[in-house]
Protein backbone atom coordinates (compact mmCIF):
# COMPACT_ATOMS: atom_id res chain seq x y z
CA UNK A 1 0.00 0.00 0.00
CA UNK A 2 2.55 2.24 1.00
CA UNK A 3 4.68 1.70 -2.00
CA UNK A 4 1.78 2.53 -4.27
CA UNK A 5 1.69 6.18 -2.59
CA UNK A 6 5.08 6.55 -3.02
CA UNK A 7 5.03 5.73 -6.58
CA UNK A 8 1.91 8.01 -7.27
CA UNK A 9 3.51 10.15 -9.68
CA UNK A 10 2.59 13.69 -8.17
CA UNK A 11 3.92 12.61 -4.63
CA UNK A 12 6.60 11.52 -6.33
CA UNK A 13 7.26 15.02 -8.69
CA UNK A 14 5.21 17.30 -6.51
CA UNK A 15 5.67 16.36 -3.04
CA UNK A 16 9.50 16.57 -3.43
CA UNK A 17 10.61 19.40 -6.29
CA UNK A 18 7.67 20.40 -7.85
CA UNK A 19 5.78 22.27 -4.80
CA UNK A 20 8.59 24.80 -3.90
CA UNK A 21 9.44 25.54 -7.55
CA UNK A 22 5.79 26.87 -8.01
CA UNK A 23 5.19 28.57 -4.89
CA UNK A 24 8.81 30.37 -5.85
CA UNK A 25 8.11 31.71 -9.63
CA UNK A 26 4.51 32.14 -8.40
CA UNK A 27 5.61 34.67 -6.00
CA UNK A 28 8.62 36.00 -8.44
CA UNK A 29 5.60 36.84 -10.78
CA UNK A 30 3.96 38.78 -8.08
CA UNK A 31 6.03 40.36 -7.35
CA UNK A 32 7.76 41.73 -10.58
CA UNK A 33 3.58 42.08 -11.70
CA UNK A 34 3.32 44.39 -8.73
CA UNK A 35 6.29 46.52 -8.92
CA UNK A 36 5.76 47.48 -12.50
CA UNK A 37 3.31 49.84 -10.40
CA UNK A 38 5.97 51.53 -8.00
CA UNK A 39 8.17 51.61 -11.21
CA UNK A 40 5.80 53.71 -12.94
CA UNK A 41 4.69 55.85 -10.11
CA UNK A 42 8.39 56.70 -9.28
CA UNK A 43 9.83 57.04 -12.77
CA UNK A 44 6.89 59.70 -13.57
CA UNK A 45 7.25 61.74 -10.76
CA UNK A 46 11.20 61.24 -11.26
CA UNK A 47 10.67 63.05 -14.64
CA UNK A 48 8.29 65.16 -13.80
CA UNK A 49 10.86 66.89 -11.13
CA UNK A 50 12.66 68.32 -14.00
CA UNK A 51 10.25 70.70 -14.92
CA UNK A 52 10.67 72.78 -11.18
CA UNK A 53 13.89 73.82 -12.53
CA UNK A 54 12.01 75.70 -15.09
CA UNK A 55 8.60 76.94 -13.29
CA UNK A 56 7.26 76.92 -9.74
CA UNK A 57 4.64 75.25 -9.19
CA UNK A 58 2.07 77.39 -8.72
CA UNK A 59 3.21 78.84 -12.08
CA UNK A 60 2.36 75.49 -14.29
CA UNK A 61 -0.46 75.00 -12.68
CA UNK A 62 -2.14 78.45 -12.78
CA UNK A 63 -0.20 81.22 -14.08
CA UNK A 64 1.58 80.41 -17.21
CA UNK A 65 0.31 79.48 -20.64
CA UNK A 66 1.84 76.67 -22.59
CA UNK A 67 3.95 77.46 -25.16
CA UNK A 68 6.83 75.40 -25.10
CA UNK A 69 8.71 76.61 -27.94
CA UNK A 70 8.96 80.32 -26.78
CA UNK A 71 12.77 81.45 -24.76
CA UNK A 72 12.66 80.60 -22.93
CA UNK A 73 9.56 77.76 -22.93
CA UNK A 74 6.63 78.50 -21.09
CA UNK A 75 4.99 75.60 -19.31
CA UNK A 76 1.65 76.09 -17.82
CA UNK A 77 -1.19 73.52 -18.02
CA UNK A 78 -4.39 76.18 -16.76
CA UNK A 79 -5.86 75.64 -20.09
CA UNK A 80 -5.65 71.67 -19.96
CA UNK A 81 -6.66 71.29 -16.56
CA UNK A 82 -9.75 73.34 -16.85
CA UNK A 83 -11.01 71.74 -19.80
CA UNK A 84 -10.13 68.62 -18.27
CA UNK A 85 -12.94 69.45 -15.07
CA UNK A 86 -15.18 71.27 -17.74
CA UNK A 87 -15.51 67.71 -20.04
CA UNK A 88 -15.54 65.45 -16.81
CA UNK A 89 -17.94 67.92 -15.28
CA UNK A 90 -19.93 67.44 -17.95
CA UNK A 91 -19.89 64.48 -18.74
CA UNK A 92 -21.16 63.60 -14.66
CA UNK A 93 -23.96 66.57 -14.60
CA UNK A 94 -25.00 63.81 -17.54
CA UNK A 95 -24.11 60.69 -16.38
CA UNK A 96 -24.63 61.00 -12.42
CA UNK A 97 -28.68 61.56 -12.47
CA UNK A 98 -29.38 59.29 -15.59
CA UNK A 99 -26.80 56.57 -14.22
CA UNK A 100 -28.70 56.46 -10.91
CA UNK A 101 -32.26 56.45 -12.36
CA UNK A 102 -31.44 54.12 -15.03
CA UNK A 103 -29.83 51.66 -11.73
CA UNK A 104 -33.29 51.98 -10.06
CA UNK A 105 -35.08 51.00 -13.01
CA UNK A 106 -32.95 47.59 -13.04
CA UNK A 107 -32.56 46.93 -9.43
CA UNK A 108 -35.99 47.73 -7.88
CA UNK A 109 -38.61 47.99 -11.19
CA UNK A 110 -37.58 46.31 -14.33
CA UNK A 111 -38.97 42.94 -14.62
CA UNK A 112 -36.10 40.19 -15.02
CA UNK A 113 -36.27 39.45 -18.60
CA UNK A 114 -35.96 43.36 -19.07
CA UNK A 115 -33.22 43.32 -16.74
CA UNK A 116 -31.54 40.49 -18.18
CA UNK A 117 -31.29 42.35 -21.87
CA UNK A 118 -30.33 45.71 -20.26
CA UNK A 119 -27.47 44.73 -18.38
CA UNK A 120 -25.56 42.62 -20.92
CA UNK A 121 -26.34 46.15 -23.59
CA UNK A 122 -24.85 48.64 -21.27
CA UNK A 123 -21.83 46.16 -20.69
CA UNK A 124 -21.37 46.50 -24.79
CA UNK A 125 -21.37 50.02 -24.52
CA UNK A 126 -18.54 49.96 -21.94
CA UNK A 127 -16.76 47.60 -24.29
CA UNK A 128 -16.33 49.76 -27.10
CA UNK A 129 -13.22 51.74 -27.14
CA UNK A 130 -12.62 55.21 -26.25
CA UNK A 131 -10.86 56.05 -29.78
CA UNK A 132 -14.13 54.46 -31.42
CA UNK A 133 -16.33 56.74 -29.19
CA UNK A 134 -14.17 59.67 -30.86
CA UNK A 135 -14.77 58.80 -33.91
CA UNK A 136 -18.79 58.45 -33.32
CA UNK A 137 -19.00 61.59 -31.74
CA UNK A 138 -17.20 62.99 -34.54
CA UNK A 139 -19.46 61.97 -36.86
CA UNK A 140 -23.06 62.92 -35.24
CA UNK A 141 -22.27 65.25 -32.31
CA UNK A 142 -19.95 67.35 -34.30
CA UNK A 143 -21.85 67.34 -37.42
CA UNK A 144 -25.47 68.49 -35.43
CA UNK A 145 -23.44 71.20 -33.48
CA UNK A 146 -22.40 72.51 -36.60
CA UNK A 147 -25.65 73.02 -38.00
CA UNK A 148 -27.72 73.64 -34.82
CA UNK A 149 -25.29 76.41 -33.42
CA UNK A 150 -23.94 77.55 -36.65
CA UNK A 151 -20.03 76.98 -35.84
CA UNK A 152 -17.14 76.45 -38.59
CA UNK A 153 -16.63 73.32 -36.12
CA UNK A 154 -18.59 71.54 -33.97
CA UNK A 155 -15.44 70.34 -31.55
CA UNK A 156 -16.20 71.38 -28.64
CA UNK A 157 -15.57 70.62 -24.96
CA UNK A 158 -19.51 70.21 -24.69
CA UNK A 159 -19.00 67.13 -27.44
CA UNK A 160 -16.32 65.95 -25.70
CA UNK A 161 -18.12 66.20 -22.36
CA UNK A 162 -21.14 64.38 -23.76
CA UNK A 163 -19.03 61.32 -25.45
CA UNK A 164 -17.35 60.87 -22.10
CA UNK A 165 -21.23 61.11 -20.72
CA UNK A 166 -21.55 57.89 -22.57
CA UNK A 167 -18.34 56.27 -21.42
CA UNK A 168 -18.94 56.56 -17.78
CA UNK A 169 -22.10 56.00 -17.72
CA UNK A 170 -22.36 52.52 -17.49
CA UNK A 171 -20.48 52.37 -14.81
CA UNK A 172 -22.03 54.43 -12.81
CA UNK A 173 -24.88 52.05 -13.33
CA UNK A 174 -23.06 49.03 -12.79
CA UNK A 175 -21.84 50.04 -9.22
CA UNK A 176 -24.75 51.57 -8.39
CA UNK A 177 -26.81 48.94 -9.56
CA UNK A 178 -24.60 46.57 -7.21
CA UNK A 179 -25.27 49.02 -4.33
CA UNK A 180 -28.92 49.04 -4.50
CA UNK A 181 -28.59 45.02 -4.93
CA UNK A 182 -26.59 44.83 -1.45
CA UNK A 183 -29.55 46.09 0.58
CA UNK A 184 -31.98 43.33 1.97
CA UNK A 185 -34.31 41.96 0.10
CA UNK A 186 -36.53 42.28 3.59
CA UNK A 187 -35.98 46.12 3.91
CA UNK A 188 -38.32 46.38 0.78
CA UNK A 189 -40.90 43.84 1.93
CA UNK A 190 -41.06 45.37 5.23
CA UNK A 191 -41.30 48.94 3.95
CA UNK A 192 -43.94 48.03 1.05
CA UNK A 193 -46.16 45.81 3.78
CA UNK A 194 -46.61 49.51 5.65
CA UNK A 195 -48.62 50.84 2.42
CA UNK A 196 -46.40 53.70 1.32
CA UNK A 197 -45.31 53.90 -2.03
CA UNK A 198 -42.67 51.96 -3.94
CA UNK A 199 -41.16 55.26 -4.99
CA UNK A 200 -41.58 56.21 -0.91
CA UNK A 201 -39.79 53.01 0.28
CA UNK A 202 -36.64 53.62 -2.47
CA UNK A 203 -36.61 57.27 -1.63
CA UNK A 204 -36.65 56.79 2.56
CA UNK A 205 -35.51 53.46 2.93
CA UNK A 206 -33.33 51.83 -0.10
CA UNK A 207 -31.84 54.41 -1.34
CA UNK A 208 -29.98 55.98 1.94
CA UNK A 209 -28.60 52.59 2.83
CA UNK A 210 -27.38 52.60 -1.04
CA UNK A 211 -25.86 56.03 -0.68
CA UNK A 212 -22.15 55.10 0.09
CA UNK A 213 -21.81 52.70 -2.70
CA UNK A 214 -23.46 54.79 -5.30
CA UNK A 215 -21.48 57.98 -4.18
CA UNK A 216 -17.86 55.76 -4.71
CA UNK A 217 -19.04 54.69 -8.13
CA UNK A 218 -19.40 58.64 -8.65
CA UNK A 219 -15.92 59.28 -7.45
CA UNK A 220 -14.44 56.20 -9.07
CA UNK A 221 -16.29 57.09 -12.97
CA UNK A 222 -15.00 60.98 -11.99
CA UNK A 223 -11.44 59.34 -11.93
CA UNK A 224 -12.15 57.29 -15.22
CA UNK A 225 -13.47 60.76 -17.10
CA UNK A 226 -10.03 62.96 -16.68
CA UNK A 227 -8.00 59.96 -17.69
CA UNK A 228 -10.29 59.73 -20.65
CA UNK A 229 -7.78 59.92 -23.64
CA UNK A 230 -8.91 59.17 -27.50
CA UNK A 231 -12.30 60.95 -26.94
CA UNK A 232 -11.16 63.65 -25.38
CA UNK A 233 -8.69 64.62 -27.87
CA UNK A 234 -10.66 63.62 -30.88
CA UNK A 235 -13.81 65.84 -29.75
CA UNK A 236 -12.83 69.00 -27.65
CA UNK A 237 -10.79 70.76 -30.71
CA UNK A 238 -7.02 70.93 -29.19
CA UNK A 239 -7.31 74.40 -28.62
CA UNK A 240 -4.64 76.40 -25.87
CA UNK A 241 -6.71 78.80 -24.92
CA UNK A 242 -8.33 78.38 -21.30
CA UNK A 243 -12.59 77.54 -22.57
CA UNK A 244 -14.91 79.72 -21.15
CA UNK A 245 -17.93 78.49 -22.41
CA UNK A 246 -19.45 75.32 -23.16
CA UNK A 247 -19.20 75.34 -26.77
CA UNK A 248 -15.08 76.67 -26.95
CA UNK A 249 -12.75 74.38 -27.99
CA UNK A 250 -9.84 72.92 -25.46
CA UNK A 251 -7.54 70.70 -24.62
CA UNK A 252 -7.71 68.31 -21.89
CA UNK A 253 -4.90 66.93 -19.96
CA UNK A 254 -4.73 63.77 -21.76
CA UNK A 255 -5.10 65.57 -24.87
CA UNK A 256 -2.02 67.83 -24.20
CA UNK A 257 0.18 65.22 -23.10
CA UNK A 258 -1.11 62.80 -26.08
CA UNK A 259 -0.51 65.58 -28.89
CA UNK A 260 2.82 66.95 -27.04
CA UNK A 261 4.38 63.52 -26.43
CA UNK A 262 5.82 62.45 -29.54
CA UNK A 263 7.38 65.68 -30.39
CA UNK A 264 9.19 65.78 -27.40
CA UNK A 265 13.40 65.05 -26.94
CA UNK A 266 13.92 63.19 -23.55
CA UNK A 267 15.83 65.49 -21.14
CA UNK A 268 14.01 68.94 -22.20
CA UNK A 269 11.79 71.07 -19.94
CA UNK A 270 9.20 70.20 -22.12
CA UNK A 271 9.04 66.80 -22.02
CA UNK A 272 9.56 66.93 -18.26
CA UNK A 273 6.30 69.49 -18.10
CA UNK A 274 4.58 66.65 -19.70
CA UNK A 275 5.05 64.29 -17.27
CA UNK A 276 4.44 66.83 -14.47
CA UNK A 277 1.20 66.72 -16.18
CA UNK A 278 0.97 62.84 -16.30
CA UNK A 279 1.92 63.70 -12.71
CA UNK A 280 -0.90 65.36 -11.74
CA UNK A 281 -3.23 63.08 -13.28
CA UNK A 282 -1.73 60.11 -11.78
CA UNK A 283 -1.52 61.37 -8.56
CA UNK A 284 -5.10 62.94 -8.51
CA UNK A 285 -6.36 59.21 -9.71
CA UNK A 286 -4.24 57.39 -7.16
CA UNK A 287 -5.89 59.19 -4.71
CA UNK A 288 -9.14 58.76 -5.32
CA UNK A 289 -9.32 54.94 -6.36
CA UNK A 290 -6.50 54.29 -3.31
CA UNK A 291 -8.50 56.56 -0.96
CA UNK A 292 -12.01 54.30 -2.03
CA UNK A 293 -10.33 50.98 -1.63
CA UNK A 294 -9.22 51.87 2.01
CA UNK A 295 -12.92 53.03 2.74
CA UNK A 296 -14.48 50.28 1.12
CA UNK A 297 -12.07 47.69 3.18
CA UNK A 298 -12.84 49.09 6.10
CA UNK A 299 -16.46 49.02 5.73
CA UNK A 300 -16.17 45.56 4.91
CA UNK A 301 -14.17 44.55 7.81
CA UNK A 302 -16.76 46.85 9.93
CA UNK A 303 -19.42 44.88 8.29
CA UNK A 304 -17.93 41.56 8.91
CA UNK A 305 -16.64 42.47 12.78
CA UNK B 1 -62.16 66.55 8.59
CA UNK B 2 -59.01 69.05 7.72
CA UNK B 3 -56.98 66.22 8.84
CA UNK B 4 -58.54 63.66 6.85
CA UNK B 5 -58.44 65.56 3.99
CA UNK B 6 -54.95 66.87 4.35
CA UNK B 7 -54.06 62.67 4.57
CA UNK B 8 -55.72 62.35 1.61
CA UNK B 9 -54.40 65.24 -0.41
CA UNK B 10 -50.78 63.71 1.07
CA UNK B 11 -51.72 59.83 0.11
CA UNK B 12 -52.74 61.56 -3.53
CA UNK B 13 -49.72 63.20 -4.02
CA UNK B 14 -47.77 60.21 -2.82
CA UNK B 15 -49.08 58.39 -5.66
CA UNK B 16 -48.61 60.84 -8.66
CA UNK B 17 -44.83 60.83 -7.31
CA UNK B 18 -45.13 57.22 -7.46
CA UNK B 19 -46.62 57.18 -11.01
CA UNK B 20 -43.83 59.74 -12.39
CA UNK B 21 -40.84 58.09 -10.81
CA UNK B 22 -42.25 54.90 -12.69
CA UNK B 23 -42.08 56.55 -15.90
CA UNK B 24 -38.68 58.51 -15.32
CA UNK B 25 -37.50 55.00 -14.73
CA UNK B 26 -38.84 53.28 -17.60
CA UNK B 27 -37.32 56.24 -19.54
CA UNK B 28 -33.97 55.80 -18.38
CA UNK B 29 -34.46 52.23 -18.81
CA UNK B 30 -35.59 52.92 -22.58
CA UNK B 31 -32.48 55.24 -23.11
CA UNK B 32 -30.09 52.12 -21.58
CA UNK B 33 -31.67 50.05 -24.41
CA UNK B 34 -31.54 52.36 -27.12
CA UNK B 35 -28.31 54.14 -26.27
CA UNK B 36 -26.54 51.29 -27.35
CA UNK B 37 -28.31 49.73 -29.83
CA UNK B 38 -28.29 53.06 -31.86
CA UNK B 39 -24.47 53.81 -31.40
CA UNK B 40 -23.59 50.09 -32.21
CA UNK B 41 -26.02 49.67 -35.01
CA UNK B 42 -25.04 53.42 -36.85
CA UNK B 43 -21.59 52.44 -36.93
CA UNK B 44 -22.20 48.66 -37.69
CA UNK B 45 -24.65 50.12 -40.99
CA UNK B 46 -22.06 52.04 -42.18
CA UNK B 47 -19.21 50.01 -41.85
CA UNK B 48 -21.35 47.30 -43.66
CA UNK B 49 -21.22 48.96 -46.28
CA UNK B 50 -17.70 49.63 -46.54
CA UNK B 51 -16.95 46.51 -45.68
CA UNK B 52 -15.55 43.81 -48.46
CA UNK B 53 -12.97 41.21 -48.66
CA UNK B 54 -9.86 43.45 -50.28
CA UNK B 55 -10.58 45.80 -47.50
CA UNK B 56 -9.39 43.27 -44.65
CA UNK B 57 -7.25 41.95 -46.80
CA UNK B 58 -4.65 44.71 -48.48
CA UNK B 59 -2.75 47.31 -47.72
CA UNK B 60 -3.72 50.84 -47.48
CA UNK B 61 -2.67 52.58 -50.98
CA UNK B 62 -3.90 55.85 -52.13
CA UNK B 63 -2.95 59.28 -51.93
CA UNK B 64 -3.09 60.95 -48.76
CA UNK B 65 -2.25 56.77 -47.72
CA UNK B 66 -5.43 55.45 -46.64
CA UNK B 67 -7.68 56.53 -49.04
CA UNK B 68 -8.15 52.86 -50.69
CA UNK B 69 -7.22 49.56 -50.52
CA UNK B 70 -7.62 48.20 -47.35
CA UNK B 71 -6.22 47.69 -43.38
CA UNK B 72 -4.56 44.41 -43.61
CA UNK B 73 -1.08 45.86 -41.80
CA UNK B 74 -3.42 47.48 -38.73
CA UNK B 75 -5.30 43.92 -38.14
CA UNK B 76 -2.23 42.26 -38.38
CA UNK B 77 0.10 44.84 -35.85
CA UNK B 78 -2.82 45.13 -33.70
CA UNK B 79 -2.62 41.55 -33.03
CA UNK B 80 0.94 41.28 -32.77
CA UNK B 81 1.24 43.65 -29.83
CA UNK B 82 -1.50 42.18 -27.79
CA UNK B 83 -0.70 38.81 -28.86
CA UNK B 84 2.99 39.56 -27.34
CA UNK B 85 1.01 41.69 -24.41
CA UNK B 86 -1.05 38.68 -23.47
CA UNK B 87 2.42 36.43 -24.03
CA UNK B 88 3.81 38.04 -21.35
CA UNK B 89 0.88 39.19 -19.34
CA UNK B 90 -1.40 36.02 -19.08
CA UNK B 91 1.00 33.55 -17.21
CA UNK B 92 2.57 36.40 -15.14
CA UNK B 93 -1.07 37.34 -13.86
CA UNK B 94 -2.13 33.77 -13.82
CA UNK B 95 0.97 32.79 -11.56
CA UNK B 96 0.53 36.06 -9.43
CA UNK B 97 -3.38 34.69 -8.46
CA UNK B 98 -1.86 31.39 -7.66
CA UNK B 99 0.35 32.76 -5.72
CA UNK B 100 -2.25 34.51 -4.11
CA UNK B 101 -4.81 32.40 -3.88
CA UNK B 102 -2.70 29.27 -2.73
CA UNK B 103 0.44 29.98 -1.20
CA UNK B 104 -0.29 33.34 0.35
CA UNK B 105 -0.09 32.93 4.07
CA UNK B 106 -1.10 36.24 5.50
CA UNK B 107 -4.26 38.19 4.53
CA UNK B 108 -2.89 41.02 5.29
CA UNK B 109 -0.12 40.51 2.69
CA UNK B 110 -2.88 39.30 0.42
CA UNK B 111 -4.73 42.56 0.82
CA UNK B 112 -2.23 44.71 0.43
CA UNK B 113 -1.14 43.24 -3.21
CA UNK B 114 -4.54 43.40 -3.86
CA UNK B 115 -4.87 46.91 -3.03
CA UNK B 116 -1.65 47.86 -5.61
CA UNK B 117 -3.04 45.77 -8.43
CA UNK B 118 -6.41 47.72 -7.75
CA UNK B 119 -4.18 51.11 -7.97
CA UNK B 120 -2.34 49.76 -11.05
CA UNK B 121 -5.57 49.05 -13.18
CA UNK B 122 -7.03 52.44 -12.16
CA UNK B 123 -4.02 54.06 -14.22
CA UNK B 124 -5.52 55.69 -16.85
CA UNK B 125 -4.10 54.13 -20.48
CA UNK B 126 -2.51 57.18 -21.68
CA UNK B 127 0.01 56.95 -18.72
CA UNK B 128 0.53 53.59 -19.32
CA UNK B 129 1.62 55.09 -23.03
CA UNK B 130 3.64 57.65 -21.79
CA UNK B 131 5.58 55.32 -19.23
CA UNK B 132 6.27 52.77 -21.81
CA UNK B 133 7.24 55.89 -24.53
CA UNK B 134 10.10 57.42 -22.04
CA UNK B 135 11.41 54.03 -20.18
CA UNK B 136 11.14 51.13 -23.00
CA UNK B 137 11.18 53.32 -26.12
CA UNK B 138 13.74 55.81 -25.32
CA UNK B 139 15.67 54.61 -22.45
CA UNK B 140 15.55 51.07 -23.01
CA UNK B 141 16.22 51.85 -26.85
CA UNK B 142 13.46 49.38 -28.13
CA UNK B 143 12.41 52.28 -30.34
CA UNK B 144 9.02 52.39 -31.27
CA UNK B 145 8.14 48.60 -32.09
CA UNK B 146 6.15 45.43 -31.48
CA UNK B 147 8.74 45.06 -28.15
CA UNK B 148 7.71 48.57 -26.36
CA UNK B 149 4.11 48.43 -27.77
CA UNK B 150 3.44 44.52 -26.33
CA UNK B 151 5.24 45.53 -23.32
CA UNK B 152 3.37 48.55 -22.45
CA UNK B 153 0.12 46.67 -23.01
CA UNK B 154 1.14 43.69 -21.07
CA UNK B 155 1.28 46.04 -18.22
CA UNK B 156 -2.14 47.39 -18.79
CA UNK B 157 -3.90 43.49 -18.97
CA UNK B 158 -1.64 42.16 -16.04
CA UNK B 159 -4.41 43.87 -13.45
CA UNK B 160 -7.18 43.28 -15.35
CA UNK B 161 -6.30 39.08 -15.58
CA UNK B 162 -4.60 38.86 -12.37
CA UNK B 163 -7.83 40.24 -10.46
CA UNK B 164 -10.20 38.27 -12.39
CA UNK B 165 -8.47 34.54 -11.64
CA UNK B 166 -8.07 35.54 -8.06
CA UNK B 167 -11.57 35.97 -7.77
CA UNK B 168 -12.17 32.77 -9.92
CA UNK B 169 -9.86 30.89 -7.73
CA UNK B 170 -11.83 31.92 -4.77
CA UNK B 171 -14.95 31.10 -5.74
CA UNK B 172 -13.72 27.49 -6.25
CA UNK B 173 -15.75 25.45 -3.30
CA UNK B 174 -13.11 25.03 -0.69
CA UNK B 175 -14.48 21.60 0.83
CA UNK B 176 -13.38 20.36 -3.02
CA UNK B 177 -9.42 22.21 -2.61
CA UNK B 178 -9.65 20.72 1.47
CA UNK B 179 -10.36 17.28 0.28
CA UNK B 180 -7.64 17.06 -2.70
CA UNK B 181 -5.08 18.11 -0.42
CA UNK B 182 -6.44 16.07 2.15
CA UNK B 183 -5.75 12.84 -0.08
CA UNK B 184 -1.37 14.18 0.92
CA UNK B 185 -0.58 15.24 -2.83
CA UNK B 186 1.10 18.44 -3.40
CA UNK B 187 -0.01 21.80 -3.62
CA UNK B 188 1.35 22.24 -7.12
CA UNK B 189 -0.48 18.65 -8.29
CA UNK B 190 -4.08 20.43 -6.57
CA UNK B 191 -3.52 23.55 -8.51
CA UNK B 192 -2.75 21.64 -11.73
CA UNK B 193 -5.81 19.03 -11.69
CA UNK B 194 -8.25 20.72 -9.12
CA UNK B 195 -8.04 24.76 -9.10
CA UNK B 196 -7.30 25.10 -12.72
CA UNK B 197 -10.41 22.90 -14.54
CA UNK B 198 -12.54 24.46 -11.99
CA UNK B 199 -11.67 28.27 -12.78
CA UNK B 200 -10.50 28.08 -16.00
CA UNK B 201 -13.91 29.30 -17.57
CA UNK B 202 -13.22 32.50 -15.11
CA UNK B 203 -9.54 33.05 -15.96
CA UNK B 204 -10.75 32.73 -19.86
CA UNK B 205 -13.18 35.34 -19.22
CA UNK B 206 -11.23 38.00 -17.79
CA UNK B 207 -8.09 37.67 -20.23
CA UNK B 208 -10.57 38.36 -22.87
CA UNK B 209 -11.88 41.31 -21.51
CA UNK B 210 -8.33 42.47 -21.01
CA UNK B 211 -7.31 41.55 -24.41
CA UNK B 212 -9.98 42.79 -25.76
CA UNK B 213 -9.69 46.27 -24.04
CA UNK B 214 -6.04 46.10 -25.16
CA UNK B 215 -6.66 45.48 -28.74
CA UNK B 216 -9.60 48.51 -28.32
CA UNK B 217 -7.28 51.19 -26.94
CA UNK B 218 -4.66 53.25 -29.09
CA UNK B 219 -3.42 55.60 -25.92
CA UNK B 220 -0.90 52.86 -24.81
CA UNK B 221 0.59 52.32 -28.29
CA UNK B 222 0.58 55.51 -30.44
CA UNK B 223 3.60 56.10 -28.84
CA UNK B 224 4.76 52.78 -27.85
CA UNK B 225 4.48 50.78 -30.92
CA UNK B 226 2.40 52.63 -33.94
CA UNK B 227 3.14 54.20 -37.05
CA UNK B 228 0.69 56.45 -39.83
CA UNK B 229 1.96 53.44 -42.39
CA UNK B 230 3.78 50.14 -43.11
CA UNK B 231 4.00 48.04 -45.71
CA UNK B 232 6.00 44.95 -44.02
CA UNK B 233 4.70 42.16 -42.15
CA UNK B 234 5.38 42.63 -37.84
CA UNK B 235 8.48 41.97 -36.68
CA UNK B 236 9.55 42.16 -33.04
CA UNK B 237 11.71 45.25 -33.63
CA UNK B 238 9.71 47.23 -35.90
CA UNK B 239 6.98 49.81 -35.75
CA UNK B 240 3.24 48.53 -37.13
CA UNK B 241 0.23 49.83 -37.47
CA UNK B 242 -2.62 49.38 -34.90
CA UNK B 243 -6.30 49.01 -35.70
CA UNK B 244 -6.76 52.05 -33.09
CA UNK B 245 -4.38 54.00 -34.25
CA UNK B 246 -5.23 54.06 -37.38
CA UNK B 247 -8.73 55.05 -36.94
CA UNK B 248 -7.68 57.95 -35.42
CA UNK B 249 -5.06 58.58 -38.05
CA UNK B 250 -8.04 58.60 -40.83
CA UNK B 251 -10.06 61.05 -38.72
CA UNK B 252 -7.98 63.06 -37.06
CA UNK B 253 -6.06 64.00 -40.84
CA UNK B 254 -9.90 63.56 -42.55
CA UNK B 255 -7.88 60.72 -44.67
CA UNK B 256 -10.75 59.24 -45.55
CA UNK B 257 -14.38 58.41 -43.40
CA UNK B 258 -15.57 55.70 -45.37
CA UNK B 259 -12.32 53.96 -44.54
CA UNK B 260 -13.00 55.07 -40.96
CA UNK B 261 -16.02 53.60 -40.66
CA UNK B 262 -14.74 50.01 -41.70
CA UNK B 263 -11.89 50.37 -39.36
CA UNK B 264 -14.17 51.15 -36.84
CA UNK B 265 -16.62 48.82 -37.85
CA UNK B 266 -13.47 45.49 -37.88
CA UNK B 267 -12.71 46.67 -34.12
CA UNK B 268 -16.51 46.48 -33.11
CA UNK B 269 -17.00 43.20 -34.49
CA UNK B 270 -14.09 41.42 -33.16
CA UNK B 271 -14.84 43.08 -29.41
CA UNK B 272 -18.68 42.13 -29.85
CA UNK B 273 -17.71 38.72 -30.11
CA UNK B 274 -14.77 38.60 -28.03
CA UNK B 275 -17.27 40.31 -24.68
CA UNK B 276 -20.11 38.15 -26.26
CA UNK B 277 -17.89 34.81 -25.40
CA UNK B 278 -16.65 36.09 -22.38
CA UNK B 279 -20.12 36.83 -20.94
CA UNK B 280 -21.42 33.49 -22.13
CA UNK B 281 -18.13 32.24 -20.01
CA UNK B 282 -18.95 34.22 -16.72
CA UNK B 283 -22.50 33.32 -17.10
CA UNK B 284 -21.97 29.25 -17.16
CA UNK B 285 -19.26 29.80 -14.20
CA UNK B 286 -22.33 31.56 -12.17
CA UNK B 287 -24.51 28.37 -12.57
Amino acid sequence: MSTQVASHPARRLGGLTLDPLVWMLTLLALVIGVSTFFLIVVYVLWQAAGVFGAVSLSEFLLFEPWVPLAEPPRLGILHAWVSTVYVTGIALLVAVPLGIVMALFIAEIAPTAVRNVLQPCLEVLAGIPSVVYGFFGYVTLVVWFEHIFDMTTGVSILAAGLIVAVMVMPFIVSTATEALDAVPRSFRETGMSLGVTRFYVIRRIILPRALPGIFAGIVLAFARGIGETLAALMLAGNSLAVPKELLDRGQTLTGLIATELGEAALGTEKFAALFAASAVLMLLILLINGGILLIKNRLLRHAQG
Amino acid sequence: MHKAEQLLLNNRRAVVNDRVFWLLAWTAGAIGLLLPLSIIGYLLFHGFQVLSWSFISEVPRGYPLGVSGGILPAIQGSLAVTGLGLAVAFPAALASAIYLSEYAQSQRFVAVMRFFTECLAAIPAILFGVFGYAFLVVQFGFGISVLSGGLTLAMLMYPVILVGSYSAFNAVERPLKESALSLGVSRAYVIRRTLLPKALPGIIAATVLAAGHAVGSAAPVLFTASVVQTRSSPSLDSPVMTLPTHLYNLVSEAVSFEHAYGTAFVLIACLLFANSCAMMLRHRLRK
